[in-house]
């Protein structure tokens, strides 16, 4: 039997996402004036543009949001749509990778924390399939549980795809000794699994026993007061740092010129 | 036919299918199954796809066009063509252009219009998925079918991209599978020939356009939007961002919906009244177009209605008279004959065959019923002699009044002793049967309290019963006690000795063997 070697394989594909589904995962954050509006969810980037304006005219509308929000709310779906864009006539290395995904949300009143390996080479992969699945498994009460993690997931895919382009770029153009994948497994996007290891010899495929709580998924529900308390002290996290950002920036433009 | 169609799409039917128990959806009480879910023409319409396809004017908005148009279907009364399926309180109307829905299976319209998910281009897009979808957004819609989800309240909800949901959705909201009301489309009602699904009363009802609820005290009005609220609404600020609490102006509708009575409703009223007594639901029915509340206030609004409240037995003459007189006036068929016997019994008095009868209705009538009712009870217990007569038609409830409806059948003389007479007897009818009520009711008092004290000698039966169980046990448990004592001595005693001091061993289990 053989065993795959990480690095062994490197396929060199156009930039997509590594589903079967080529779709992208926009979060819009956007406060105006005082209103918040949080939201999450998937786009096929091939649709027109005019589907951005739809959409954000009838987000606006069901929501009874204030009509400036149209503009905001267009104008970050395309920022994000044109940044995926930008990626894509870009080749990327996708090798025969093992990451580890991570879902730690909050959602309404449910929590989930879980930890799951994918494969990014699988090209077929369906997140949305597996949120479902979760969902159902896990008998999950709140239907808006399931588009969480799906976004989830994509994201986190869509930020190891992203690294594997830029390092593509890197191993272009820097040095021929370099090996992809030592930038690739210091990169920030995730920890390689060392599949030899697992595959070999004395290892198999069985995970561990005492190794089983860290795989197991844990679905929590929280009480309306607990909800509160961590709505509030998000709020005060979100506007503590864009003080501190904010600051950053006024430092920087004002040393900037010196 | 169906199956051969879907064979080559569909897999095996989801659990999402079943209807029962839809996991996305929050738990309702729905009432539907999926086997009424199947509309009672999917034969007829599935062999002429392109007729049912074909959308009857003004059902939905935008026409679509079916690759053959052939004849329109006339149209047809929006409200009940299609399949109506009770659920809770609602009935779920879809138009008949989509009487081809069904929870199981997935139409060829759906095929055409959504071809993204059954061309087989994307492995994740599958008839499943769409199944997943159209499922869900139907069943939320349905969960609370007066109001209209929009896309945004489903798309958070499913998972996928939002563009495959909002093409599901807006294929399910122009086709009238969901967010379909026939009260919205005013096309649809100029066509109703009749009240089918819609109450409309006589006077103007306002519906809050919010909570589609009718307003009942007042209602809130602005002329910016045309949009009526009720009060529970503009207190709760529940208009769009674009109107301010100022721009509303109160109407008040308490008295302005509720219409007078019209003389015919009251002669039902009465009719009705007199028919049936005091049974308001009957009443009501008589009268058709009010409620029994209204009946009975406007009964008692009337200006002799009072009268009518008391029991019968203490009403004489007068208000009978009175009431004789306005129903003679008031009614103009002869609903009531001479010889009924509830118009015997109310009005006995005023029966001029019988001239003493007439005159004591007469003097009852001058004085008053209590004065009258005074007078006689005095008579009766100043008389000395008591005699039952026989003969007697006595109605029960005219017991306790002197000028009771109490028929005789032959009167002697006009003169005071007759009348005494008269009296007497009825006084003594009156006797005998209060005698006999006093002692029915001491039967009764006896017999329930015989009742408990054999109920509560059962139960102390019963309890010694148990007691003595409880004792017997008791003594087990010691007895069990006993013994497993006696086993933990031996064991002791073994363990300590060793065997080779057996003998001495059993001398000492003997000495120690407590008993």
């Amino acid at each position: 039997m053989r065993f795959f070697t990480p690095g062994a394989a490197k396929a060199s594909i156009k930039f997509r996402m590594p589903t079967a589904e080529n779709l992208v995962p926009i979060r819009l954050d956007i406060d105006v004036d005082g209103n918040r509006f949080k939201d999450a969810f998937t786009w096929n980037p091939s649709d027109p543009d005019s589907e951005v304006t739809n959409f954000a005219k009838r987000t606006v509308k069901d929501l009874k949001l204030p009509s400036t929000f149209v503009a905001h709310i267009s104008q970050s779906i395309q920022n994000q749509l044109s940044e995926f864009h930008s990626f894509e006539g870009q080749e990327m290395q996708i090798k025969e990778k093992i990451v580890p995904i991570k879902i730690d949300l909050r959602v309404n009143n449910t929590v989930i924390r879980d930890q799951f390996l994918w494969d990014i080479s699988n090209l077929e992969s369906d997140p949305e399939e597996f949120a479902r699945t979760f969902c159902k498994d896990m008998d999950i009460g709140d239907p808006e549980v399931g588009p969480a993690i799906a976004v989830s997931i994509r994201e986190q895919l869509y930020e190891i795809v992203t690294q594997s382009v830029s390092s593509a770029r890197e191993t272009r153009i820097g040095k021929k000794g370099r090996r992809a994948s030592d930038t690739l497994t210091n990169s920030k996007a995730g920890i390689t699994m060392d599949l030899g290891k697992l595959f070999g010899s004395k290892g198999s495929v069985v995970r561990k026993r005492k190794e089983w709580y860290l795989y197991e998924p844990i679905v929590d529900i929280l009480s309306n007061e607990e909800v509160g308390a961590l709505d509030a002290r998000e709020e005060l996290n979100a506007r503590l740092k864009r003080k501190l950002d904010e600051k950053d920036e006024s430092f920087q433009t004002r040393y900037s010129h010196g | 036919m169906l199956k051969e169609l879907l064979s080559g799409a569909m897999e095996t039917t989801q659990p999402a299918a079943s209807a029962p128990a839809p996991a996305p959806v929050p738990a309702s009480s729905q009432t539907f199954t999926p086997s009424s879910a199947k509309s009672a023409d999917p034969p007829h319409l599935l062999q002429t796809p392109s007729v049912s396809s074909t959308k009857s004017e003004g059902m939905v908005a935008e026409p679509r066009d079916p690759p053959s148009s052939a004849s329109l279907h006339p149209p047809e009364p929006s409200s009940s063509a299609g399949p109506s399926h009770a659920s809770s309180s609602y009935v779920i109307t879809i138009p008949s252009c989509s009487g081809w829905f069904s929870w199981d299976q997935i139409h060829n319209t759906e095929r055409r219009i959504l071809p993204e998910f059954f061309d087989g281009k994307s492995a994740s897009k599958n008839s499943e998925v769409y199944k997943y979808y159209r499922d869900f957004i139907i069943r939320r819609f349905r969960v609370n079918p007066t109001r209209k989800i929009t896309l945004t309240d489903v798309r958070r909800e499913l998972v996928g991209d939002i563009g495959s949901i909002r093409r599901v959705f807006d294929f399910l909201e122009e086709w009238g599978l969901i967010n379909y009301t026939p009260l919205a489309k005013p096309s649809a009602e100029d066509k109703k020939g009749n009240d089918e699904g819609l109450e409309k009363k006589e006077t103007p009802r306002r519906i809050c356009t919010n909570c589609k609820s009718p307003c009942s005290m007042a209602c809130f009005t602005t002329d910016k939007a045309d949009i009526i609220l009720c009060a529970r609404c503009f207190v709760r600020g529940d208009y769009r961002p674009g109107l301010s609490s100022t721009d509303f102006r109160r109407l008040n509708i308490t008295e302005e919906t509720k219409t007078d009575w019209t003389d015919k409703e009251t002669l039902h009223l009465l009719e009705a009244i007199l028919h049936y007594g005091e049974e308001w639901k009957k009443v009501a029915e008589h009268v058709g177009t009010r409620s029994e509340i209204d009946c009975i206030a406007r009964f008692i609004k009337l200006p002799f209605g009072e009268q009518f409240l008391g029991p019968e037995g203490s009403i004489n003459g007068n208000p009978h008279k009175e009431k004789d007189e306005m129903t003679t006036k008031s009614i103009e068929d002869n609903a009531l004959e001479q010889g009924s016997p509830k118009r015997m019994r109310l009005t006995p008095l005023a029966d001029a065959s019988n001239p003493i009868m007439a005159q004591v209705s007469f003097l009852s009538a001058v004085v008053g019923s209590n004065v009258a009712q005074a007078a006689a009870q005095a008579a009766v217990s100043a008389l000395p002699k008591v005699e039952i007569a026989s003969g007697f038609t006595v109605n029960d409830e005219k017991l306790h009044s002197a000028a009771d409806g109490a028929k005789e059948e032959d009167s002697p003389a006009v003169d005071q002793q007759a009348y005494s007479e008269i009296l007497s007897v009825a006084a003594a009818e009156a006797q005998a049967k209060l005698e006999t009520e006093q002692k029915d009711v001491e039967r009764y008092i006896s017999d329930i309290v015989q009742v408990q004290m054999k109920e509560i000698q059962d139960k102390i039966i019963h309890f010694e019963e148990l007691e003595y169980l409880l004792e017997k046990e008791r003594l087990q448990l010691r007895h069990m006690k006993d013994l497993l004592f006696e086993d933990q001595l031996t064991y002791l005693q073994h363990n300590t000795r060793p065997i080779s001091k057996g003998a001495e061993g059993q001398n000492t289990k003997s000495n120690n063997h407590v008993p």
